[in-house]
């Protein structure tokens, strides 16, 4: 289970004098599903095109299968979904994917079955005979992801699968994914942290062609709990001159203090909460909310993320 | 062997599927019957237009059926040459613009079957167009004008070909670093440059292919040189041709725009 499909070490890109990647190097654990996090430019994109052999890294190497047997048909046992898909606009839908899987040193036999097989899988049986240029964006979309799975590959890899769909289409892309889950191992990039935890164990996150953090979701999301407390009040002076005194509490180790809410991240949960209620009712603050919870990912995201 | 046969087979669909084993052909057709019987009806075409003294238009003569062949090669030149290449422009420029040659790359490891079948694929659309347009002039010429050399009918239009299809090779390589429009203009100029300089300087350019067309109306009228430089030359620029785009493809297989 832990065998290792794809290890790549000090990665590195440049084109020109910008280098949208900068010595990366991470693992894909067989049969697992990683997200490529990252804001927009963050090299997502440049990583994923170097993955799928579509330009050669500048420095770094790329290992596909297990460490030591280095086989040179690794092109077949991947599939690859870029950001855009372009397809030949005057072959039907059934027509290109017998052609790429062909391509994919299927038989034509093979190959016809399989295409059959993925378009029932992604649910564009009726369209099947159509040529790609009637389809809509969110056809297109999953077209591209059949196209992905018609030579049985070992590892999918995903540009932003979902970022140009509507709600439903994103909803029936997510449940897709859900499903190859165990059967493929999955490698997307992605920008919403939402979707990664929806259906990933292990993201790695990128910015600025570095990665700023990797791991399984499960311990990052306990590495990265904190105790946070969220206050809200009514608009007053003495509320306002309240709030920003609270920073300078011991428990509080960093607050955010807006106009007339604030979100301490605390040490302790249970002190901090008695204090600040007690002073509430001494002060007579006028409270609104007062919330008691954990940071998520999210915050995560955005303070690595962010200026 | 089996990667280009699946590309060969996509891209006569392709060109069946985008009507380009219509037109081409057509023009081709068109183009060769033209000039045989617009060469024949001249004479009564002058006189109808009223303005000659059918004096002067009885002095015209109709040319001789093989020089009626010669001058129907020029056709091609124009017109025919400027199709092939409009219709040639965007195979590889188009994959790249467009980025369909994303997902296709992903798949194979050598873009060389990939090349050659484009270019097997080009070669077929020229050969059957010009073959169907010379055959139409040639037809039309016997029925016409009078009886023609066939031996050197198919010889002049052997060499011809070569030389329709050096130029319209040029467009592979183009296409993998330019714009599918300049991508024809260049290979374009180039076959006029070459053409124009073979024609001043003919000593210097005995190799030149820009002097394939010219011998092949000389084959045509029966006086033709030997023409192994010019042909050696010109296949040898295709296969480079083919080598330099497969090359260049891997090397950047996306418009920067993409």
């Amino acid at each position: 289970m832990t065998e290792k499909l794809l290890s790549i070490h000090e990665l590195t890109k440049s084109i020109g004098s910008i280098t949208p990647v900068k010595g990366i190097s991470f693992d894909l654990k067989r049969g697992g599903c990683t997200a490529l996090l990252g804001p927009n430019g963050a090299g997502k994109t440049t990583t994923l095109r170097m993955l799928a052999g579509l330009i050669p890294p500048t420095r770094g190497e790329i290992k596909h299968g297990s460490a030591d047997k280095q086989t040179n048909d690794w092109r077949h046992r991947i599939g690859y979904l870029p950001q855009y898909p372009k397809f030949y606009s005057w072959m039907s839908g059934k027509e290109y994917l017998s052609f790429s899987a062909k391509l994919s040193g299927l038989s034509g036999q093979k190959a016809l079955q399989r295409s059959q097989e993925v378009i029932e899988m992604v649910g564009l049986q009726q369209a099947s005979k159509r040529r790609i240029s009637g389809y809509s964006g969110g056809m297109k979309q999953r077209l591209g992801i059949a196209q992905a799975l018609v030579h049985e590959p070992e590892l999918i890899m995903l540009d932003e699968p979902v970022s140009a769909l509507d709600p439903i289409g994103r909803r029936e892309v997510m449940d897709l994914l859900n499903r190859l889950r165990g059967e493929v191992t999955i490698l997307f990039s992605t920008h919403v942290l939402h979707d990664a935890e929806e259906i990933c164990d292990d993201m790695v996150l990128m910015v600025d062609g570095e990665i700023a953090e990797k791991g399984a979701l499960s311990e990052l999301r306990s590495k990265y709990r904190q105790p946070v407390l969220s206050i809200e009040v009514e608009p007053g002076e003495r509320e306002l001159a309240w709030l920003h005194g609270l920073s300078k509490r011991s428990f509080v180790q960093e607050a955010e203090v807006g106009k007339h809410r604030a979100k301490l991240t605390v040490t302790d949960m249970g002190a901090a909460r008695a204090a600040l209620i007690k002073e509430l009712a001494d002060n007579g603050i006028e409270l609104l909310r007062f919330e008691a919870g954990t940071s998520s990912l999210e915050d995560m995201f955005m303070k690595v993320v962010g200026p | 062997m089996k990667p280009f046969w699946i590309y060969y087979q996509k891209e006569m669909l392709e060109a069946s599927r985008t009507y380009k084993w219509i037109w081409v052909p057509a023009v081709f057709l068109l183009l060769g019957i033209m000039q045989p019987v617009s060469t024949y009806y001249l004479p009564e075409i002058l006189t109808m237009s009223g303005e000659v003294p059918p004096e002067a238009a009885a002095l015209f003569t109709i040319p001789s059926a093989d020089s009626v062949m010669a001058s129907t090669l020029s056709q091609f030149s124009t017109i025919g040459l400027l199709v092939l290449v409009l219709a040639g422009m965007n195979t590889v420029a188009g994959e790249r613009a467009t980025g369909t040659a994303e997902l296709v790359l992903t798949r194979t490891v050598s873009t060389l079957p990939m090349m050659g079948a484009k270019w097997a694929a080009m070669m077929t659309l020229m050969l059957v167009s010009f073959a169907l347009g010379l055959a139409g002039a040639a037809y039309y010429t016997h029925q016409l004008i009078g009886p023609l050399e066939w031996g050197a009918v198919a010889s002049g239009g052997l060499l011809y070909a070569v030389w329709l299809a050096w130029i319209v090779t040029l467009v592979l390589p183009l296409g993998a670093v330019l714009r599918g429009p300049a991508a024809a203009f260049i290979s374009l100029g180039t076959a006029a440059a070459l053409s124009l300089l073979s024609g001043l300087l003919p000593s210097r350019f005995q190799w030149s292919p820009g002097r394939l067309s010219s011998m092949a109306a000389e084959w045509m009228l029966g006086a033709g040189a030997g023409a192994w430089a010019p042909v050696i030359a010109a296949l040898l620029i295709m296969l480079l041709s083919i080598i330099a785009a497969a090359g260049l493809l891997r090397r950047s297989p996306l418009s920067p725009q993409s």
